[in-house]
């Protein structure tokens, strides 16, 4: 299409279909990475990601001059760190889901393909026990913190966007960011298979 | 810069999070000290295995048209799409099924048909593929590149409020695979994340037991469902969970209950359903942690001959689960319970180890069972039937927490009116019940045996429709009583007491502690002996000893009072005659003599009584020592 967000978000107020599912291929495979790494879980990453562009439907109309991008990381997050709350001490009534038993279960089958092609399978192994662990690490920080890495890490997007998608100012970012790398400088392995 | 730059500065600095000149600072002394260039090298290779989060994750298709599709409808069914994550632990499994498609594949559909109907090994063909649970023969010969759109579409089609429908166009066409699937953890689906849809509240106090029964719509397809139930962080007794459906019972069944090894906290359910859609469930179990107990507040007229009572309930969660809305209903009575709730809950595995005791490992080796992850494929395929069945029964025995009771007439049920949200660690007091003007009376009584020289106020009254009461036993709690302290209706604290549980129509007496403003006052007037007997030595055999005793009453109250004063003497052999007509006398038993008279406000009443007690051979010879009035 070519059209920028903003005429997109338009467009779809309108009632173009068409233009919402652009926005919704434009992002979705950041999006999903991002609520992925958020709760670590591929079924509530994929709830979350059908929620979030719900919530965008639905509240449309009410975007007016603002980053998309942002906007749209701002839904998530909240629906993110929603669930995250909702689920700490709760009993879950919830279909068996495969994410629940990653953790425990090591790795899986697609890791295990995989590593037929690798040159050493007990290395792609140790590979797998180290990406664990440092899932492990960042699944262990606050919501808030959790979100504030995520964005700026692997989402690659700046402080300051950071700031704009958190609803916070730009220092409050960077004390997370600092706590959170502080946090996880004391978790991640140090070599294959160690943590402090 | 003194020292060295802490871990925090060196991540500030590596991180752009630092100030200009903070970040300045950090730069020059990097230059110079290799001891804190070798701490920052360290730590860059420590960040650097975040990166190994950094794989591509992409959106599919088909998500993405089920984003657009769920955002422009109304009303989402909640769904969990249907995905395949097999495990490690399976991949031998995985390698066999794939080894058994293509065996499959080469064969004509009677063939087919004939190797699914008569497989009897412990890993069937269907087993561990997520999207064939449930879909039978002929939904399995689809291709696979097909099979997840058929669910996401069926699933994501169906509103949570849809009326039950039948979920195959032509039900012949599509069996139901007759063996359960294999494998739960390697085998995952389902389509709906329920919400409560009612949920009730059985307290038994006695017992730190509660009984929790929940409503719940689970949105099941046609087939085998699993469905999946975590209590991690609460006092729930896993070996109390049981799951039946509310309707289409004839049509849903309810499996089995598993507990994958090493996950801990968790059950899932396996669920054979004939039909496709909503149904909805109840969902019991036990959990501790919940506890109620009763207290009143009565507050007394100003002329004291009646009592406005109001009765509570403080209901306390400390059950790690929130309850919204429950119906909360409190049961008085004794429970015997056969184990402690919550240690059951808080036992890692819900049946203890996952190996259950007697079966397999004969030898001690550890093939017996290939250990913990064999536990659930055993009892249902494992290489011994009779293991398996053994297992089975053993899990069918467990499954319900035998409580025994004694009938229902030892208890009484409380249901507190409406619902009731109960956060965790929230208490909660609820008004159970008001009652106003309950004819009272009070009583003070004297004993110097039991409370010394200081009387006791008592109130009194009856758990009977005389008294305004009588429709429940009240539970035991504490009761808190409080007067009029001046003419302008303040209150003051009269006095408390725990009182037991108080059946209908029994009557109930208040201790209300020392009273302040009664005294009374027994003073020995005179003491005698007399009759002395003499055996035939001129030794004394026997004699009697005359007592005469003046008890005076003091009420500085502004209220008439009621006196009750017990008097005990050290034998049994007394007579004691008593002609005042002011006040009541009577023996109270072998030992005690009882007095009851009225004391107008604010004024003192004495009474006397003269008491003979006989010793020795007077003692053996009642009929020598009668005298007017005797006991």
């Amino acid at each position: 299409m070519g059209s920028n967000d903003e005429s997109l978000v338009a467009a779809h107020v309108q009632g173009d279909r068409a233009a919402f599912r652009e926005l919704v291929q434009r992002y979705g495979d950041s999006l999903l990475g991002y609520l992925f790494r958020m709760t670590g879980n591929r079924d509530q990453a994929e709830d979350l990601f059908q929620e979030t562009f719900k919530r965008v439907h639905e509240k449309a109309h009410t975007f007016r001059g603002r980053n998309f991008k942002s906007w749209l990381f701002t839904i998530a997050t909240r629906a993110a760190i929603d669930t995250a709350r909702r689920r700490k001490r709760r009993v879950v009534l919830s279909p068996v889901a495969g994410g629940d038993c990653d953790e425990e279960r090591g790795p899986q089958l697609d890791t295990l393909t995989a590593s037929e092609d690798a040159v050493d399978p007990a290395e792609t192994l140790v590979q797998d026990e180290r990406k664990a662990q440092v899932r492990q690490a960042v699944e262990t920080l606050p919501a808030k913190q959790r979100a504030t890495l995520v964005l700026a890490y692997y989402q690659q997007l700046s402080y300051r966007e950071v700031a704009d998608v958190m609803g916070c100012s730009l220092g409050t970012v960077k004390t997370q960011m600092s706590r959170a790398l502080a946090t996880l400088a004391r978790k991640l392995p140090d070599s294959v298979g160690v943590t402090k | 810069m003194n020292g060295h730059l802490t871990e925090r500065q060196l991540i500030d600095y590596e991180f752009d999070l630092a100030s200009e000149s903070q970040a300045k600072e950090a730069r020059a002394h990097l230059e110079q000290c290799d001891a804190c260039r070798a701490k920052l090298d360290e730590l860059k290779r420590k960040f650097a295995s975040l990166d190994l989060l950094r794989d591509e994750i992409s959106a599919s298709e088909a998500l993405i048209s089920k984003a657009v599709e769920n955002a422009a409808s109304p009303k989402p069914a909640r769904i969990i799409a249907v995905r395949r994550w097999p495990w490690l632990g399976t991949a031998a499994a995985v390698v066999v099924v794939g080894f058994m498609f293509l065996l499959v594949s080469n064969l004509g559909p009677g063939q087919r048909g004939e190797e699914v109907a008569s497989d009897q090994r412990p890993f069937p063909d269907d087993a561990p593929t997520a999207v064939d649970l449930g879909y039978g023969t002929a939904k399995q010969l689809a291709p696979s590149s097909q099979r997840p759109q058929t669910v996401r579409s069926r699933l994501m089609m169906k509103p949570a409020a849809e009326p039950m429908t039948v979920a195959a166009t032509d039900p012949h066409s599509i069996e139901i695979a007759e063996k359960p699937p294999f494998a739960p953890a390697s085998a995952i689906e389902l389509v709906v994340l329920p919400r409560r849809q009612d949920v009730q509240l059985t307290i038994y106090n006695a017992a730190d037991l509660t009984l929790v029964r929940e409503k719940r719509n689970l949105t099941l397809k046609r087939g085998w469902n699993w469905l999946q139930f975590m209590w991690a962080n609460t006092l729930i007794d896993p070996t109390s969970l049981s799951l039946e459906p509310m309707e289409h019972k004839d049509q849903v069944d309810i499996q089995q209950l598993v507990f994958p090894p090493r996950l801990r906290e968790l059950g899932r359910w396996l669920i054979r359903s004939e039909v496709s859609g909503q149904v909805p469930f109840e969902l019991t179990y036990f959990t501790s942690g919940l506890s109620w107990r009763a207290f009143y507040m009565g507050t007394l007229s100003q002329d004291e001959k009646t009592m406005h009572l109001e009765g509570y309930v403080r209901v306390v969660n400390d059950s790690g689960e929130d309850y919204e809305d429950a119906q909360t209903r409190l049961i008085v009575g004794k429970v015997h319970l056969l184990d402690e709730i919550r240690a059951l809950a808080q036992r890692q595995y819900a049946y203890g180890s996952p190996v259950p005791e007697g079966l397999g490992m004969k030898d001690g080796s550890a093939a017996g069972l290939a250990g913990a992850d064999r536990r659930n494929e055993t009892y249902e395929y494992g290489e011994g039937e009779a293991i398996g069945k053994r297992f089975a029964r053993r899990l069918g025995s467990l499954e319900r927490k035998e409580i025994r009771k004694e009938g229902l007439s030892e208890y009484f049920l409380y249901t507190i009116d409406g619902t009731e949200t109960i956060p965790n660690q929230w208490g909660k007091r609820l008004l159970s019940s008001e009652t106003k003007e309950i004819p009272v009376s009070s009583l003070y009584k004297h004993d110097e045996q039991r409370w010394g020289a200081q009387a006791v106020r008592y109130l009194s009254f009856a758990n009977d429709e005389e008294h305004k009461l009588g429709e429940t036993p009240l539970p035991d709690g504490m009761v808190r009583i409080y007067g009029w302290a001046d003419a302008e209706g303040h209150l003051s604290y009269v006095g408390g007491t725990g009182v037991k549980y108080i059946p209908v129509g029994e009557e109930v007496e208040l201790n209300l502690g020392p009273a302040r403003l009664v005294e009374v006052e027994p003073t020995l007037m005179d003491f005698r002996t007399a009759n002395y007997v003499f055996d035939a030595n001129d030794n004394i055999a026997g004699w009697d000893e005359v007592r005469t005793w003046k008890i005076e009453i003091a009420n500085a109250r502004t209220v008439p009072v009621e006196i009750e004063a017990t008097r005990a003497f050290e034998t049994p052999y007394w007579t004691l005659p008593f002609d005042d007509k002011s006040v009541a006398y009577e023996k109270y038993d072998a030992t005690h003599a009882r007095f009851k008279l009225n004391v107008p406000a604010r004024t003192k009443r004495r009474f006397e009584y003269t008491v003979t007690t006989y010793y020795g051979v007077r003692a053996e010879t009642p009929v020598k020592r009668q005298s007017k009035r005797t006991n």
